[in-house]
C-alpha cells in the first residue's frame, strides 16, 4: 500500500526535476543565441555609423571656417529692421492660413477614412486594410512632395503648398482619430445599435460626441505641426514668410532676416501656447 | 392573465463541449417583472445575449410578439430587436450628451437621418424623452450632462432610453450591480413601476436575491445552464435559494 503511494510521488518529483532541467538547458542555449545576436546587432549599428558618416560629408574643417562667415552675417544683421513689418505680417497671415485651410481639409478627408480605419466601427478587415493603406500612403509621402506635385496642377504659390499639407495631414489625422475612436469604450455604441439604427445615425450621435475631445485635440496638434511645415513650404515657393526668410537670404538682406526670424519663433511659440492651452481645456 | 410578450423555449447552447444554457424554457407576460438569480457562471448574460441574438443558441426558439427571433436574420433581425429594450450593467450612455439627448437615442431608429446628424429631434420627440425622464423622476436633470449625474441617475436614464423605445419587452443585465443599496433600490423600483404602469414585460437579472422582494413578480433559478427554480417571488424559500446557491458537490468536477 505505501510503495503504491510513494511511486506516483517520486513518479511526479522525477517528472518536476527532469522538466526544471529541461529547462535550464532551454535556459542556457537562449542565452548563448542571445550573446552572438547582440555583438551581430553592435557590429552592424556600428557599420551603419561608418558608413553614414562617410555618405553626409561631415567635414569639422570647413564647418570651422564657415562658422566665422556666419559669425560676421549675424554681426551685419543687428540691429533687426522694422522697414517692412507690415508685409512681413502679411506674408506671416499667409502661412497661418496655408496652415489653417490645409489641416481643416485634412480633418475633413480624416473624418471620411477613419471609420472604416477603426477597428471597432469596422470588423471586416477587407474593408479596413484598404483604409489602412490609403491613410499609410498618404502619411508616408511627405507634404514637400505633394506640393511639388501639385505645382504641375495648380502652378507655384500658397494653393499648392496647402494642398500638400492637406493631403500629407489627412493620412496622419486619419490614423490618430481612428485610434481615438478604438479606444473609447464600446458600450454606448452598442446600445444605440441595438435600438436597430443605421450606422451613420448611431456613430454620430453615440460615438461622436464621446470622441470629439480627442479629435479635436489630435485637430490642434496637427495645426501646430502645419504652421511649421507651412514655414518650410514657403522657403521653396509656396508663398507666406518662408519665401521671405528666403529673399532675405538670396538679397543678403541680414536684419530683414533676422526681423523675420523673430516673427516666425513668436509665431511658432505662440501657436503652441494657445493650442497647448486649448488641448489641455478639451482633455 | 395578460398576453405572453416573450416566450422562450428549450434554449440550448453550448460554448465548446460545456453546455451553458441547458433546455431554457419560460415565458414571460406582458407587465410582468420577472427576475432571474443565479450564481456567477450560472450562464444569465448568455440567456440575455441568446434573447437578443447577439449569440446564436445551438438549439431552441425565441418568440417575441408573436415572431420568432431565432429564426430571423440580417435587416429583418435588426428590425425585430427594435421590440427589446436593454438595460446594462455599465448604463452605457453617451458621457457628453445630456440626459434628455441620451433619452431621445431610443428613437434613433425612426428619427430622419438629418435631424440624428445636427441633434434636433424636433418638438414631437423631445417632449416624449422629457416625458420618459420625468416618468423614472429625473425631469428636473434634463439638460444636465450623463457623467455629472449619479451612478443611480445614470440607471434611471437609461430606463427612460429604453421606455422612449416603447419596446414592449425590457431586458436588464446587473442593472443594480455597481451601484449602493440606496440608489439600487430606487433604480429598481422605478423600473418596476414603469413596468406595470406601461405593461411592459421585464427580465432582470440580479446578484443580490434579496432584492427580488417588492420589485420581481416572479423568480426564476437558473443553474449551470437549466432552470431550477420557477416560482412567484412570495413563495421564493431559503430552499429554492439553496437550489440556486448551493455549493457544488464534490466530485462535480467538470
Ligand atoms: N464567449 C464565450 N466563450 C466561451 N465561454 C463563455 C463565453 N461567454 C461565457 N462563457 C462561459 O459561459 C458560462 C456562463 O457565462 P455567463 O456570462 O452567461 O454567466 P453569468 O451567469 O452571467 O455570470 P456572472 O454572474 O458572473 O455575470 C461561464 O462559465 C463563462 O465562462
Ligand atoms: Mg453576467
Amino acid at each position: 500500500m505505501a510503495d503504491t503511494a510513494a511511486a506516483p510521488v517520486g513518479g511526479a518529483g522525477g517528472a518536476a526535476r527532469r522538466r526544471s532541467n529541461r529547462q535550464r538547458k532551454a535556459g542556457a542555449r537562449a542565452a548563448r543565441r542571445w550573446h552572438w545576436r547582440r555583438w551581430l546587432a553592435i557590429a552592424a549599428l556600428g557599420a551603419a555609423y561608418v558608413v553614414s558618416f562617410r555618405l553626409t560629408d561631415v567635414d569639422l574643417a570647413r564647418l570651422v571656417k564657415g562658422l566665422s562667415t556666419m559669425a560676421e552675417w549675424a554681426g551685419r544683421a543687428w540691429p533687426p529692421t522694422a522697414r517692412e513689418f507690415p508685409v512681413i505680417l502679411q506674408r506671416t497671415g499667409e502661412t497661418v492660413a496655408i496652415a489653417l485651410i490645409g489641416t481643416t481639409l485634412a480633418a475633413v478627408i480624416a473624418l471620411v477614412f477613419c471609420v472604416p480605419a477603426a477597428r471597432n466601427l469596422t470588423p471586416s478587415w477587407l474593408v479596413r486594410l484598404p483604409a489602412r493603406l490609403v491613410l499609410n500612403t498618404l502619411r508616408g509621402v511627405d507634404s514637400f512632395v505633394f506640393a511639388l506635385l501639385f505645382v504641375a496642377a495648380v502652378g507655384l504659390g500658397p494653393f499648392a503648398g496647402m494642398l500638400g499639407i492637406a493631403l500629407h495631414t489627412s493620412g496622419s489625422i486619419g490614423k490618430l482619430f481612428a485610434e481615438a475612436i478604438e479606444g473609447l469604450p464600446p458600450g454606448p455604441l452598442e446600445a444605440a445599435e441595438l435600438t436597430g439604427a443605421s450606422r451613420l445615425k448611431t456613430v454620430s450621435y453615440a460615438l461622436l460626441p464621446d470622441a470629439l475631445p480627442s479629435l479635436a485635440s489630435v485637430g490642434l496638434y496637427m495645426f501646430e505641426f502645419n504652421i511649421r511645415s507651412s514655414i518650410v513650404l514657403g522657403v521653396v515657393g509656396a508663398g507666406g514668410i518662408g519665401q521671405q526668410l528666403r529673399n532675405s537670404i538670396e538679397l543678403l538682406d541680414f536684419p530683414r532676416l533676422l526681423t523675420i526670424v523673430l516673427v516666425i519663433l513668436v509665431l511658432v511659440t505662440a501657436v503652441d501656447q494657445l493650442s497647448g492651452r486649448l488641448r489641455q481645456a478639451l482633455a | 392573465m395578460s398576453p405572453v410578450a416573450l416566450e422562450v423555449d428549450g434554449l440550448t447552447h453550448r460554448y465548446g463541449v460545456r453546455p451553458v444554457l441547458d433546455d431554457v424554457s419560460f415565458e414571460v407576460a406582458a407587465g410582468e417583472v420577472v427576475a432571474i438569480v443565479g450564481p456567477s457562471g450560472a450562464g444569465k448574460t448568455t440567456l440575455f445575449r441568446a434573447v437578443t441574438q447577439l449569440v446564436r443558441a445551438d438549439a431552441g426558439r425565441v418568440v417575441l410578439g408573436g415572431r420568432e427571433l431565432s429564426a430571423l436574420a440580417g435587416g429583418e433581425l435588426r428590425q425585430a430587436r427594435r421590440d427589446i429594450g436593454l438595460i446594462f450593467q455599465q448604463f452605457n450612455l453617451v458621457r457628453r450628451l445630456s440626459a434628455l439627448d441620451n433619452v431621445v437615442a431610443g428613437r434613433l431608429a425612426e428619427l430622419p437621418t438629418w435631424r440624428v446628424l445636427v441633434r434636433r429631434p424636433g418638438p414631437t420627440v423631445r417632449a416624449e424623452a422629457l416625458e420618459c425622464l420625468s416618468r423614472v423622476g429625473l425631469a428636473d436633470h434634463a439638460g444636465s450632462r450623463a457623467d455629472r449625474l449619479s451612478g443611480g441617475q445614470q440607471q434611471r436614464v437609461a430606463i427612460a432610453r429604453a421606455l422612449a423605445q416603447r419596446t414592449r419587452v425590457v431586458l436588464a443585465d446587473e442593472p443594480v450591480s455597481s451601484l449602493d443599496p440606496e440608489s439600487s433600490a430606487s433604480v429598481l423600483a422605478a423600473l418596476a413601476s414603469v413596468a406595470r404602469a406601461e405593461g411592459i414585460a421585464v427580465l432582470c437579472n440580479l446578484h443580490q436575491v434579496d432584492l427580488i422582494s417588492g420589485f420581481a413578480d416572479r423568480v426564476i433559478g437558473l443553474r449551470d445552464g437549466r432552470v431550477v427554480v420557477d416560482v412567484e417571488t412570495a413563495a421564493f424559500t431559503d430552499d429554492h435559494r439553496a437550489l440556486v446557491y448551493r455549493p457544488a458537490p464534490v466530485g462535480a468536477l467538470r
